[in-house]
């Protein structure tokens, strides 16, 4: 009876210090931190996107000289852990160039680089899972490769991977926190910084966890909505 | 029109097709019958190069097709119909019918549009234009997939298998829009089960086993006095 009174009691001692001067200030740091994770979730997977594009076509290419450096890009980076290739973009290879590099631009490229190679595997299989018909349709009617890609495959390949490409948004939400390491004051690290300054770890690390929560669902209700406007505007394929 | 001298394709170490030598005449309509796995499909899928011949050349209007000539400009000239239809899910009609014109051809979208909507009158569907394929029955999807092909204003029109994959209620109306085509005056190859059709539209009959053409006459020949005894084997299944 008597520790739970005191568990209690160390709680309420624990929130005294509270003040609303405190929680307003570290909220609008919070949330200038949350935007700049945003920033650099859309700016990655854009990237992302673009690269694994490229990469996801040249993986189903009949040339090996094209498919295999795609192939060896998807290994590499999905084989190697997130934070692993912040570091050499950030520390290792500014050793051997001899240059400096930003931290913002390190986290960007390494993020794009790194979303790239999911990406790539989300549009292959989405353009393997495209009926052949629709290739050789569009190739019948005197489109060129680039043409039947552009216009008949590409755009339902799209449409078929946008959870996937969601899901992969979502993870790079979360995973761009890794670039706080490095010093890039997104969401986590404005985190490590007010608790440096505060010792207020608790309350700040349960805000940083909801703030991430709540644009993770935001986006998640966005992407369902996505694929229920694409899907129901009579595309469903055979 | 279309000239094939000795076609072979191989898959692999499988041979489909062991030497072809065809001629169709430019407003002629060839009906290829035989029975599956003959090379029927195969034959026609060469003939615009979906399918790379291992060997024989394939002569269009004059134009030999070979790995240096430009096969999109080739296919251009030559319409196909899929078993499948093969329509765009993610197009409307019109968009489905416009887009090989607009991109292949550099129409305006005003033409090709126009030109569109006059194709889907003569195939009867101009008020399904702004529906997408999955809202239109079989029979109206291969319909479309003519009218696409068409679009092309092609020189030959393939169809492959054109109503296999229809109820057979629908059927007919893809087969009337065919015959139409055909006494329009198109040069035509069709490999189809329809001996109806083949009797009433085709200036000749090819029958194909194994590879090869076993038999190449006038239908009512082909039907009542077949030659080749796998002719008459095949013809005496169906019939």
């Amino acid at each position: 009876m008597n520790s739970i009174v005191e568990f209690f009691e160390s709680i309420v001692m624990y929130f005294e210090g509270l003040d609303v001067d405190f929680v307003l200030n570290s909220l609008s740091l919070l949330l200038l931190g949350a935007l700049v994770t945003l920033k650099i979730t859309l700016v990655a997977v854009s990237c992302g996107c673009l690269i694994g594009l490229f990469v996801g076509i040249a993986e189903l290419s009949g040339y090996k000289c094209i498919r295999l450096p795609a192939k060896i890009y998807v290994d590499i980076i999905r084989g190697t852990p997130l934070l692993v290739q912040i570091f050499i973009i950030y520390f290792a290879l500014p050793a051997i160039l001899d240059m400096r590099i930003e931290p913002y631009v390190a986290a960007v490229v390494a993020c794009s680089i790194n979303s790239g190679a999911y990406v790539a595997e989300i549009f292959r299989a989405g353009i393997q899972s495209i009926d052949r018909g629709q290739f050789e349709a569009g190739r019948s009617l005197g489109l060129t490769w680039a043409q039947t890609m552009n216009k008949i495959v590409i755009p339902q390949a799209f449409r078929r991977t946008i959870p996937q490409l969601g899901n992969e948004f979502i993870a790079m939400l979360k995973d761009s926190s890794l670039v706080s390491v490095i010093g890039f004051e997104e969401l986590t690290r404005k985190g490590q910084l007010i608790i440096a300054a505060t010792y207020r770890s608790f309350e700040i690390w349960t805000a940083v966890a909801i703030i991430y929560l709540l644009m993770t669902l935001t986006i998640s209700r966005f992407v369902a909505y996505l694929e229920k406007k694409y899907n129901s505007s009579g595309n469903s394929n055979k | 029109m279309i000239v094939i001298k000795g076609l072979h394709k191989s898959f692999g170490s499988n041979e489909i097709l062991k030497g072809i030598d065809l001629h169709v005449k430019k407003s002629e309509v060839v009906v290829v019958i035989g029975p599956s796995g003959s090379g029927k499909s195969t034959l026609l899928r060469c003939v615009n190069y979906l399918e790379v011949p291992s060997s024989g050349t394939i002569t269009i209007n004059g134009q030999t097709i070979n790995a240096k000539t430009n096969i999109n400009q080739v296919r251009a000239e030559v319409g196909m119909v899929f078993q499948h239809f093969n329509l765009f899910p993610h197009m409307s009609v019109l968009d489905n019918i416009t887009v090989a014109p607009i991109n292949v051809r550099k129409k305006t979208r005003e033409e090709a549009e126009h030109n569109a909507m006059e194709l889907l009158v003569r195939v009867g569907l101009a008020e399904k234009a702004k529906s997408f394929p999955s809202q239109l029955s079989g029979g109206q999807q291969q319909r479309v997939a003519i009218a696409r092909a068409l679009a092309m204003e092609p020189m030959v029109m393939l169809f492959d298998e054109p109503t296999s994959a229809l109820d057979p209620e629908m059927v007919n109306e893809v087969l009337d829009v065919m015959k139409d085509l055909a006494q329009s005056g198109m040069t035509m190859m069709c490999v189809t089960h329809e001996m109806g059709f083949a009797r009433q539209v085709a200036d000749r009959v090819l029958f194909v086993d194994h590879g090869k053409i076993l038999e190449d006459s006038a239908p009512e020949e082909m039907f009542s006095n077949p030659q080749h005894e796998r002719t008459k084997e095949f013809l005496a299944k169906i019939l």
